[in-house]
């Protein structure tokens, strides 16, 4: 018998920013093991310095958060910091990687993070990036991890002092670092980007005029653990800015030396975003202007945070490349030359700060260790990956993941990091599981008859809440009220300090109820029920007081106001925690198999990884094959044959032992809760009727390709879209060659009062087609009619190639549409030339309309009321949260993949059926599922059998047993409380909605008012 | 009573309308603070009794937010809740408060927007209305209150 050579069961994810901690919890969730790196002394990377997030304008650390402590406590994951990788040897199942730690100074087992080394030695502080240079404290944020500090020893000139001075003795300055080595079965890489560096660019003043300031800076400059403490002021005199501008495209787009020839794709709506910030807060006292070459908001709902801040904010748009900024000799504002398409003089503008919207590069750092790892790069750098699968690299075995793999946004990161994690798990043994090792938390102290002691613990959240009201004082208040043993304030409760300190409280004072004032229980009542529980509290005797989201937020301009709602707030959540009571929760056997709704790319590929991964899955289709919009296209932008995949595709799929294709499949009926469910459909010719039982449900029902009635389409043969335009290049090339003139009108459908997103693929099918047709004819003349070229990422070099072979781009307003009118033997497009300034007549033999996609009303409407999804305004489905869950739809067990989610091209639609792949496995890794405590509970001595609560249930749950009163069964109660509010006699108790709680709300509520 | 700032109590559902309100709050929409969010599993949970309490105590005005019509999370959860302020609205005319005080409201998650139109607009009415009589009473005018419940 051959010796099978030994797969490693371990996963190194390298780089441990939003990307990398995304992608070793989904492999930890899924129980395989991580080895997570990073070079820096805490993980987070870049995120961690952002202020707020588009597009919804969050607070960055309170999203993060919960993620990073999440990734410090998970037991698979292994946190090495300030390591980075030396060298690699072996293959895919069996990497030896060595690598390098560098001494922090600090024994990590030892530190509390007690401040007292910053507080006497602060010059022996870790520089931050960017303008951080007096950082508050040496952690860079509150939340931290590990929650250490780190010693920069060279700038120490009293070691023993600096010994001395730590309580904890955890100062070791004989830290030699360590240089080891790890064996593991695949390498994720997720190291991130770094900025383009203006400061050799001298038209631009950076790093002579203080006023001028990357985008990060500015958002250091914003945030509240920034170096100003979020006072926006000018670096140069410390006054408040009237004037800000801010210029796209440094270091992207070709356009400055030593810049890269893509484009950055994330700089514009990070710019939308700092403006709109800055106008939020300062309204009509700030201007605020943009110059830019495209706005480049493609993402999903991305145009609409562009036009609320032109229409709602009042940002200015300018369209232009500035040609330099200067500060006159003696003059306090800076003066920005350009020029605009109107006008031919040159313009000048003073301002008092001028913001540099920087794009990413590949670090130098970062193209070594690719070099290391052996993997193949593009002329920019970045890693060369498969044309139809975006985080393989060119070694088996190593994926890559966010901005290290092209410019990106955090939601697309999260995706890929999520998809990196699912193809990495693939190639890893599975871990032996040692429950041993599992340290069980401790018992539950009694807490039943017992005097109530409440805790209560009130975060000023950085500003968020402490900006608005008196947070102290609010504590101060609350431990007046009675049965309140201990009231404290926190800085951020969710801090793992916060959450240690807590503990130690619940410990010291016997406290057995637990009260947080802080932000909303739907984002974090699982962190704290986690955190009371680790010492010893049932985890449903703590109550979260909503006094961010639902008082200091909202009542922003009214501190007075704010105060007295989050009083009461306070109060009521005492008020009825003290009448909580211990629960158990109920949990059930989960079922592993899956369904997937939908055999397009972005179904087929999530059904063959959860198959592959030993889950049954069921297919069903729509029509009657698999394939979907994929099936028409014939090659992406990359020369990528499509044809070919798809036919591979579908032709693994139905080979596959553990799929089952279920064609002409029509969902009718639906029913269960996550891991549980139950979905019935009416399925071929005859439609027959039949049920599937499942855990998870994936939802991949794409896009229709849009054909508005505008301009002739489906009037005239010469008149037609990308889609229908690749086609008949492919099918008859020869057509082509009869061309003289082609145009095409870009956002046709999109950007419109009725659609007014961005189809995202649309302005790289238009170039994908026109160079095609030069190929096939070079003599064409092509025109494009564009209102903002979004060719994002790498599809920039194809867009700057075609204007290279001559295709013409001229620009449209939405105001000045172009005109069309059929000519003899071709179309008569008319069109203004803003350059040139005067109307220009094109006879095409061909008109193209960049229509893109829109989402299918009929069938998303039909789906959503069944699964009970929300989407957006246009009618695709939204995830759970823009920004950090974008693949996760708000109703647990149910993902979403490819265009059901937004217009995505193929690549990013394997990209998101992989990362459901990898989030579905996170719940179904685990043999059981959790159904909580809430469930009703019928009092058999007051029930009088009268079948109300029978007859009221919406699921059918309760019924009279053999003593006669009414039995709820907690596993199958969904508990909505329906029958409680029903029961005449009150024989009914919803668990930790119980009506004494309520009524003690209200009691607390107007204890106030009527007193 | 001068300067009367009405009590308003919201019963929201956990899934659609609080979360609304959580939404409000990130994109920092303002609304009148006298709006007090009590949250439970589904509009269906209120009871007729919690409705009634309210009012007993003092609130000025109470609304119940559930979830679109054909988005219950427990299927009908919202059309009982919907049915169930009719009929406490009657019995309010009955004892002698304005049913107007009582609203049903339905609300997407998404819609932020429309949770704060709607505690907006539920403030704006009742201040004009003025205080419930039973705040009145509670807040020691009683024979104000006699002659505004026409008793």
């Amino acid at each position: 018998m051959q010796k099978q050579q030994q797969v490693s069961d371990k996963v190194l994810v390298i780089g441990g920013g939003m990307g990398g901690i995304r992608a070793a919890l989904d492999l930890a969730e899924a129980e395989k093991k991580v080895i997570l790196v990073d070079r820096d002394y805490t993980i987070g990377g870049l995120m961690t310095q952002l202020d707020r997030t588009f597009p919804t304008n969050n607070c960055d650390l309170c999203t993060l958060s919960p993620n990073l402590s999440e990734g410090s406590r998970q037991e698979y994951i292994e946190l090495l910091t300030m390591t980075t990788v030396k060298g690699i040897k072996g293959g895919k199942g069996n990497f030896t990687v060595s690598m390098e730690t560098a001494p922090r100074y600090i024994n990590l087992d030892k530190c509390t993070a007690c401040g007292e080394c910053y507080k006497k030695f602060p010059q022996c502080v870790r520089f931050s990036p960017g303008l951080d240079h007096r950082a508050p404290t040496c952690m860079r944020y509150p939340q931290a991890t590990p929650q250490a500090f780190s010693i920069d020893l060279a700038k120490c000139d009293d070691v023993e002092g600096l010994m001395k001075c730590c309580p904890a003795g955890a100062i070791n300055p004989d830290d030699m670092g360590r240089k080891f080595e790890v064996t593991c079965g695949s390498i994720i890489l997720s190291p991130g980007g770094s900025l383009f560096d203006p400061s050799h660019l001298d038209y631009l003043g950076f790093g002579q005029q203080p006023d001028v300031v990357t985008s990060l800076q500015y958002e250091r400059i914003l945030s509240a653990s920034g170096p100003t403490m979020g006072q926006l002021v000018r670096p140069s005199n410390g006054q408040q800015p009237k004037k800000v501008a801010w210029i796209q495209c440094i270091g992207s787009r070709g356009l400055q030396k030593g810049a890269g020839a893509y484009c950055s794709s994330a700089c514009c709506m990070f710019a939308l975003k700092e403006a709109i910030v800055t106008k939020e807060r300062f309204h009509d006292d700030i201007e605020t202007t943009i110059f830019y070459m495209d706005m480049r908001t493609m993402g999903k709902d991305y145009e609409r945070y562009f036009l609320r801040a032109k229409n709602e904010f009042g940002v200015r748009f300018v369209r232009s490349r500035p040609h330099s900024i200067l500060r006159e000799e003696g003059a306090e504002n800076l003066t920005i030359t350009y020029s605009c398409d109107d006008k031919s003089a040159n313009i000048t503008e003073e301002f008092d700060m001028v913001v540099l919207s920087t794009g990413f590069r590949i670090s130098d750092e970062v193209r070594l260790l690719a070099g290391k790892l052996g993997i193949d790069l593009n002329s920019s750098s970045f890693p060369v990956t498969d044309p139809f699968n975006p985080v393989a690299t060119s070694v088996p075995g190593i994926y890559v993941a966010g901005v290290a793999q092209a410019p990106k946004d955090i939601p697309e990161t999260m995706v890929q990091a999520s998809a990196a994690a699912c193809m990495a798990a693939a190639d890893v043994a599975v871990p032996v599981k040692a429950e041993e090792d599992r340290e069980p938390p401790p018992p539950e102290f009694a807490t039943v008859g017992e005097e109530a002691r409440v805790g209560v613990f009130i975060c000023d959240c950085g500003e968020n809440i402490g900006g608005v009201v008196d947070a102290g004082a609010l504590a101060e208040f609350a431990s007046q009220l009675p049965q309140v043993v201990v009231s404290e304030l926190k800085g951020h409760g969710c801090s793992r300090q916060s959450m240690r300190e807590i503990q130690e409280s619940i410990r010291d004072n016997k406290l057995n109820r637990v009260v947080i004032g802080g932000c909303s229980p739907r984002t974090h009542e699982t962190k704290f029920q986690e955190t009371v529980r680790a010492a010893g509290l049932n985890k449903y005797l703590v109550e979260i007081a909503n006094i961010r989201d639902q008082a200091t937020w909202v009542h922003s301009n009214s501190p007075q106001d704010a105060t007295a709602k989050a009083k009461d707030l306070i109060r009521m959540a005492v008020g009825s925690v003290i009448r909580s009571q211990p629960l158990v929760d109920q949990s059930l056997p989960i079922n592993k198999d899956v369904l997937v709704v939908g055999g397009g790319v972005a179904g087929m590929n999530a059904a063959l990884q959860l198959a592959d991964q030993g889950h049954k899955v069921y297919l069903a289709e729509k029509t009657d094959k698999l394939g979907g919009l994929a099936a028409r296209i014939h090659t992406t932008i990359e020369k990528g044959d499509v044809q070919t995949y798809v036919k591979d595709l579908i032709a693994r799929t139905e080979a596959h032992e553990n799929i089952q294709i279920i064609t002409r499949a029509l969902i009718v009926d639906h029913s269960g809760m996550p891991g549980l469910f139950k979905t019935g459909m009416q399925t071929g010719k005859q439609m027959f009727y039949r049920q599937i039982e499942h855990g998870v449900t994936v939802i991949a029902t794409g896009a229709k390709p849009n054909r508005p009635p505008q301009y002739l389409l489906g009037e005239n043969a010469a008149v037609s879209t990308q889609l229908d335009l690749q086609a008949l290049l492919a099918e008859k090339p020869e057509m082509a060659s009869a061309w003289d003139n082609v145009v095409m009108i870009q956002c046709v459908g999109s950007r419109d009062d009725e659609n007014p997103n961005c189809s995202r693929i649309c302005c790289q099918s238009a170039i994908k087609n026109a160079l095609r047709i030069l190929a096939l004819n070079p003599e064409a003349r092509i025109f494009v009619l564009y209102r903002d070229m979004r060719t994002f990422g790498f599809h920039e070099e194809y867009y700057q190639k075609a204007r290279e072979l001559g295709v013409i781009f001229v620009r449209y307003s939405r105001e000045q549409p172009p005109r069309v009118k059929a000519g003899d033997g071709g179309i008569e497009v008319s069109f203004t030339d803003p350059v040139l300034g005067r109307e220009l007549i094109v006879a095409a033999d061909h008109l193209c309309l960049s229509t893109g996609m829109v989402a299918d009303e009929d069938g998303n409407s039909e789906l959503a009321m069944l699964f009970k999804l929300p989407r957006t305004a246009d009618g695709y489905f939204l995830e759970d949260h823009v920004k950090l869950r974008p693949i996760d739809l708000p109703i647990p067990g149910f993902f979403v993949a490819g265009t059901a989610h937004s217009p995505k091209l193929i690549n990013e639609s394997v990209g998101q059926a992989l990362a459901v792949a990898a989030r579905a496995r996170t719940m179904l890794a685990s043999d059981t599922i959790n159904l909580g405590a809430r469930s009703a509970k019928v009092d058999k001595n007051i029930c009088a059998a009268c079948l109300i609560c029978v007859r009221s249930c919406p699921f059918s749950i309760p019924f009279i047993n053999a003593e006669g009163y009414s039995e709820i069964d907690p596993a199958k109660c969904h508990g909505c409380g329906v029958c409680v509010s029903a029961c005449p006699a009150k024989a009914i108790q919803l668990m930790q909605f119980e009506d004494d709680r309520i009524l003690a709300k209200l009691e607390e509520l107007f204890e106030r008012t009527n007193a | 009573m001068e300067n009367f700032e009405p009590v308003i109590v919201a019963f929201c559902c956990h899934y659609c309308a609080y979360t609304a309100a959580d939404m409000a709050g990130s994109q920092r929409l303002t609304y009148p603070a006298n709006v007090k969010i009590i949250r439970v599993p589904c509009s269906g949970k209120v009871d007729a009794l919690h409705l009634v309490k309210a009012f007993e105590k003092g609130a000025d005005g109470v609304y119940v937010a559930g979830c679109l019509e054909g988005d219950c999370h427990f299927k009908n959860g919202n059309v009982r809740a919907a049915r169930r302020v009719e009929s406490v609205r009657k019995y309010l005319e009955e004892i002698g408060l304005e049913g107007e005080r009582l609203e049903m409201v339905t609300m997407s998650a998404g819609m932020g927007y429309r949770f704060a139109q709607v505690a907006t607009e539920m403030t704006e009415k009742i201040r004009k209305m003025g205080p419930s009589p039973i705040h009145l009473a509670l807040a020691g005018g009683a024979s104000e209150a006699r002659q505004a419940a026409n008793i």
